[in-house]
């Protein structure tokens, strides 16, 4: 099995996101993987205004700096839709991502068992290794 | 005459400050008040959908979590979609209206029908709540049709694509699915490439438009491309996806129409319909309120030849061209997907 090459990472600022971020960091840290974050905009996008992925970006510059990873290793993709069809999307041209990335519970999810759990609906359709890493896991940053 | 069914009372879906509000349905029972209907307004009884209803088109699994989670007291299902503990209830009667008013369609055979219900339903996927959507209303509708065996053409002018819609109904010979909507937007599907399955290919049509298209690129869309593709189908009925989220006053979209568009669009649409008594139309997005209430009195207005004057239609935007390469595109992928055909045993 070879190292993955690009990885997605589902980032919406919820506290999920952000432990699955930092692991994604640490495994292209030491992998020398490409990062995709990869940033669903859904049909209430138009209501946080503008200023709503400036923080998102904010936030994960404010975290590759925690964990000193190199950004220039970093890209975004930003597509329309809900996280889980978005996510698929990432596997495909122009993305290509070789392995995906989610926190275990996004923004807004609910804590029941499929409803809305993009994690549980990618693990049934990815076509490639899905990681959903657990939002009590601690980093040390290295 | 006009025979509607979906409001119910007594029971909550609303979340504060979500565009996808109670209000809605005010306006657009608004909208039809505005046409001074009398004796030709028929409002139905609600009628919930019955679980082996919502089963022709969703899965077993989904509906029995959506109303457990309902009856938990709901919540945030994704970041744009919600339930309360009523939603459960709400969605069956949104989802059942439209049975209803085909079954009243039939027996008095002449008449539009429309579903004035809310959640919307064209996102709702088989398994899955997504983009407001619950339940997928004009799908449990369809696909009560099809089981009588008939034929059955989906126009939806919503301003996003239908993807619920879409997948439902992905390899389908006896539903012709047809969108047009902005592009890019939510939900990010509907390109012109998307043509169906091998049991039903050609059964998607796609246009994606851009931001600022006028009502006069609409009608090219359903004149040009449209029309052929319904003629060769041949439907017994027409339902419409009737959003009105492509208004130039919707804060959630960038198209430019204005109530007059949705007028013509429908009397286009309605040409479309075999005969009388086989065309209803189901409430989808629209988040501007007085948009909604003038697009619906347009839009049915039109349909009924009510003396009502919706606003001037729109035209010069861009998305001629557009149009134009979405055809082109559609066709070159039908004939790719028919090369590539598996061979049956």
């Amino acid at each position: 099995m070879t190292s993955p090459q690009t990885i997605a990472v589902g980032y919406d600022g919820s506290p999920a996101s952000q432990a699955a971020l930092l692991w994604t960091f640490q495994l292209a840290g030491s992998t020398g993987a490409k990062v995709v974050v990869v940033h669903a905009v859904g049909l209430m996008a138009r209501f946080s205004g503008q200023g709503a992925s400036l923080d998102l970006e904010q936030s994960v510059g404010q975290l590759a700096e925690d964990v000193d990873f190199d950004m220039t290793h970093l890209r975004w993709y930003l597509s329309d839709g809900d996280a889980c069809s978005v996510m698929l999307r990432a596997v495909e041209d122009p993305v290509n991502a070789d392995l995906l990335v989610v926190g275990s519970r996004g923004q807004g999810a609910h804590a029941g068992l499929l409803l809305g759990s993009t994690s549980l609906q990618l693990a049934e359709r990815s076509s490639v290794p899905l990681v959903i890493v657990p939002m009590e896991r601690h980093f040390d940053g290295h | 005459m006009l025979i509607v069914n979906g409001p119910v009372e007594d029971a909550e879906h609303e979340e504060f400050g979500h565009p996808e509000r109670p209000d809605r349905l005010i306006a657009a029972l608004a909208g039809i008040s505005d046409l001074d209907l009398g004796d030709d307004l028929t409002v139905l009884t609600p009628y919930a959908a019955t679980r082996a209803e919502l089963a022709r088109v969703h899965q077993g699994a989904y509906l029995d979590e959506l109303g457990a989670y309902c009856y938990a007291g709901g919540g945030n299902i994704d970041a744009d979609t919600y339930a309360t503990y009523d939603s459960w209830s709400i969605a069956r009667y949104a989802a059942g209206a439209g049975i209803a008013v085909i079954d009243e369609l039939r027996r008095v055979g002449t008449g539009v029908g429309f579903i004035a219900a809310r959640p919307p339903g064209h996102h709702a996927l088989a398994d899955r709540a997504m983009g407001f959507c619950l339940l997928n209303n004009i799908a449990v509708a369809a696909a009560s049709l099809t089981a009588l065996g008939e034929r059955v053409l989906i126009v939806d002018w919503d301003v996003h694509h239908g993807n619920g819609t879409q997948s439902i109904f992905w390899n389908d010979p006896n539903v012709l699915y047809v969108s047009a909507h902005q592009w890019p937007l939510f939900p990010g599907s509907g390109g012109s490439r998307e043509i169906g399955g091998f049991d039903a290919l050609g059964g998607i049509v796609n246009i994606p438009v851009p931001a600022g298209t006028t009502g006069d690129v609409m009608l090219r869309a359903l004149d040009d491309v449209v029309a052929p593709a319904v003629a060769q189908f041949s439907p017994t009925w027409v339902l419409v996806s009737a959003g009105f989220d492509a208004h130039r006053g919707d804060p959630l979209a960038d198209l430019a129409l204005t109530s007059g568009d949705f007028a013509m669009m429908a009397n286009r649409v309605a040409q479309f319909a075999p005969g009388p008594g086989r065309l209803a139309l189901f409430l989808e997005g629209g988040y501007d309120l007085a948009a909604l209430r003038a697009s619906v009195a347009g839009t049915l207005g039109a349909l009924l030849d009510c003396d009502y004057a919706p606003e001037e239609a729109s035209s010069g935007g861009p998305g001629q061209e557009q149009v134009l390469r979405a055809a082109n595109e559609r066709l070159i992928a039908i004939h790719m997907a028919e090369d590539s055909r598996p061979e049956e045993d």
